[in-house]
């Protein structure tokens, strides 16, 4: 089959949404299908939007048997096999409007701005044979706001077979970027209350040399140096997979996610419990408390009593461990499930 | 710096300009800069929907770019303060291609409508370009004619050098590349009829339509050339099509009246092999000089047969002419490394 992944970009940052297109393009290619990747330039400021949905909307792409649409608003492009993997509204719009992320007025003509722009979603939405999106989240958002019924599917890691485990030692790793809605200083500080050995490892790239900064002080302040290790730093997979493969049990916490986070899903490939806080947003679709991790209070005394519990008892860790496997399986999330539902 | 080339697509089809537009971006990030390609979708059929194929490229907002290198109509519609263009070809149907009565145009007003709002918005997106590059003479030669813009000539580089080192010779003379009526390899294989019996050929390519390898195998059959023609009709892997070319004694190419060298010509020179063209294949003939860097027959199978046998009766001479091919393509300082500065400057 003929395929176009449509998706928006700025040119030069790559990752986040750009890996689920890339990603299922390589799955597609090795099924034998013909596939064109798309990224067209999208800028979110609300006097852009209108004419850059207009030149999305003359693009011709009758050549394809189906389109598989991501980023917003590639959702708008025109074709008679419209799929739609929608991963979030333009939000300032959205869920965001009450909120100071917002980012312009909340006036006459931007409330304008937003009801014409929930109406040409809800019409670009209702186009499409079937809509899937990343989260229960997301879905939610689309009935509240346009009234569209969609189907949670959600995105697999690359090549899940380079997770496996190969051990549990006394470890609690945390990967993901090291940015202040990560939280690190929050398993630092229930680090300083543990009672036992266990350990942390925090590591990940930074875009925010002050929070590293901090990091690395209260590290010293709290005498966490040889219970902690901090490695700001870009992790490649093979590092990542050997880090999940042989620690006691993952921790990802970051404040309110729309997506359960490809760390939580790479934890349980190699079969680790996960430690995630209550508010955390979509992480909690994946992770239920005492059966593959533990959704604590974000407060340093719930998280360092979660830690000490997975050190002490690490029946009680392998046993979350292997319930962590068998959760992808229930979920579906597996390239599998995702071609087959994308290609039905 | 950030610099964004972008091109066209026809979604599903990899071409010349694909291929440069990839060089170009790993050429950029060779020399220290971020680079992507952007592909924009385009659709010129019926020609009714050219207006709004042009306002969609108008439409799109970049930013985080600190230069755009843009290819084609109508990329080179995208709005950029900093923006260059390196022109390969602008919208035909509209200039050259309807002075020659080939057009998708509609005929009468509306055609005429057609033809002055691509010419409006062409000027208007030349005048605001930073700085304009063509490919070859003849682009730079029409944007003067028909949009009276001065451009500089830049030629394309060969794409990966390194492939071809040329090499030992097995004794064939081989014609690579797309195979289709107006680069004649028909006319090589009647030269083929009249050359002496040691002279083999390969043509390998592919195809732009079933018929075009039909005539060249039902030819070779007529002819009674198939113990001295290869034919290898397809979409070849580049390892394979250099394989050809460095252990070619000879490399035919006689296209009929082309704008530019050709990257046929650019890597069989790469690889120091003589050239056999034809003196009315227009851009190769800056490359090919008759007895320096190869022969150039007149465009009829006898002229082309001696052009064939002489490869083979001084082998010495040929490796000769040859090893000047390569001197001459170098002396014309095409690299990519200068290309990259040169768009830049």
């Amino acid at each position: 089959m003929k395929i176009a992944l449509v998706s928006t970009f700025v040119p030069f940052i790559y990752g986040g949404a750009r890996n689920i297109v890339e990603w299922l393009q390589v799955l597609l290619e090795q099924e034998g299908h013909q596939v064109e990747r798309i990224y067209l330039p999208e800028r979110d400021a609300p006097d852009l939007l209108f004419q850059q949905m207009a030149a999305f909307r003359w693009i011709d792409l009758s050549s394809a048997d189906r389109v598989i649409c991501f980023r917003p608003q590639a959702h708008v492009i025109q074709h008679p096999h419209k799929i739609l993997w929608f991963i979030h509204h333009i939000r300032a719009f959205y869920d965001l409007w009450d909120t100071r992320y917002r980012g312009f007025p909340d006036d006459e003509k931007h409330r304008a701005l937003r009801s014409t722009l929930r109406e040409v979603d809800t019409a670009a939405l209702r186009e499409a044979k079937h809509v899937f999106t990343n989260s229960k989240v997301v879905s939610q958002r689309l009935a509240h706001y346009n009234g569209v019924e969609s189907e949670v599917l959600y995105p697999p890691v690359f090549q899940p077979e380079r997770f496996v485990c190969t051990g549990y030692n006394d470890e609690i790793v945390c990967i993901c970027r090291v940015e202040h809605h990560k939280r690190q200083h929050l398993l630092l500080e229930a680090m300083a209350l543990t009672k036992t050995s266990v350990r942390l490892r925090l590591c990940g790239s930074s875009t925010d040399p002050d929070y590293r900064v901090a990091l690395e002080r209260r590290i010293d302040d709290l005498g966490l140096r040889n219970k902690v290790t901090l490695e700001c730093r870009w992790i490649d997979e093979e590092e990542k997979a050997a880090y999940f493969g042989a620690c006691l049990a993952a921790a990802y916490l970051p404040v309110d996610e729309d997506s359960y986070g490809y760390p939580s899903v790479e934890a349980s490939h190699a079969s680790k419990a996960i430690i995630s806080t209550s508010d955390s947003g979509g992480v909690l679709e994946l992770v239920q408390d005492g059966v593959n991790g533990f959704i604590s209070e974000p407060t340093p005394q719930a998280l360092a009593e979660c830690m000490d519990r997975l050190y002490t008892d690490k029946a009680l860790a392998m046993t979350m461990g292997a319930n962590a496997l068998a959760r992808l399986k229930e979920m579906q999330i597996s390239w599998s499930h995702v071609l087959q539902r994308l290609l039905a | 710096m950030k610099v964004l080339i972008v091109n066209n697509m026809a979604p599903f089809v990899w071409g010349g300009a694909e291929e440069l537009a990839e060089n170009l971006r790993k050429n950029l990030v060779l020399a220290g800069h971020d680079s992507e390609v952007l592909r924009i979708p385009f659709q010129w059929e019926p020609a009714a929907v050219i207006p709004s194929q042009m306002m969609m490229v108008r439409a799109l907002e970049l930013f985080n770019v600190d230069k755009v290198i843009a290819l084609k109509f109508p990329a080179f519609y995208i709005r950029h303060p900093d923006k260059t263009l390196w022109l390969l070809h602008q919208y035909r149907q509209a200039y050259d291609l309807f002075d020659a009565g080939q057009t998708n145009l509609p005929p009468g007003s509306e055609g005429d409508d057609l033809r002055s709002l691509i010419r409006n918005a062409d000027n208007e997106a030349f005048a605001e370009s930073t700085r304009i590059f063509t490919n070859s003479e003849v682009t730079r030669g029409r944007l003067n004619h028909y949009n009276g813009f001065e451009a500089t000539v830049l030629l394309p580089p060969v794409n990966d050098p390194g492939m071809f080192p040329g090499g030992p010779s097995d004794d064939y003379i081989f014609a690579g590349g797309r195979i289709n009526g107006m680069k004649r390899q028909h006319l090589l294989l009647d030269a083929m009829a009249h050359a002496s019996a040691s002279v083999r050929l390969v043509i390998a390519g592919p195809p732009d339509a079933p018929a075009d390898a039909a005539q060249l195998r039902a030819a070779v059959e007529r002819l009674g050339l198939t113990d001295r023609v290869k034919l290898d009709i397809r979409f070849l892997p580049r390892e394979t099509y250099a394989e050809y070319v460095n252990h070619a004694a000879a490399v035919a190419y006689l296209p009929f009246d082309e704008d530019s060298l050709g990257y046929v010509a650019m890597e069989a020179a790469t690889a120091a092999k003589a050239l056999i063209t034809t003196t009315d294949s227009g851009g190769i003939l800056g490359l090919v000089k008759e007895g320096e860097t190869g022969w150039v027959a007149e465009p009829d199978a006898k002229s082309l047969a001696e052009a064939m046998n002489a490869v083979y009766t001084d082998k010495a001479r040929t490796q000769k002419l040859g090893e000047q091919a390569r001197e001459r393509w170098d002396s014309f300082g095409i690299s990519w490394p200068k290309t990259v500065e040169t768009l830049l400057s």
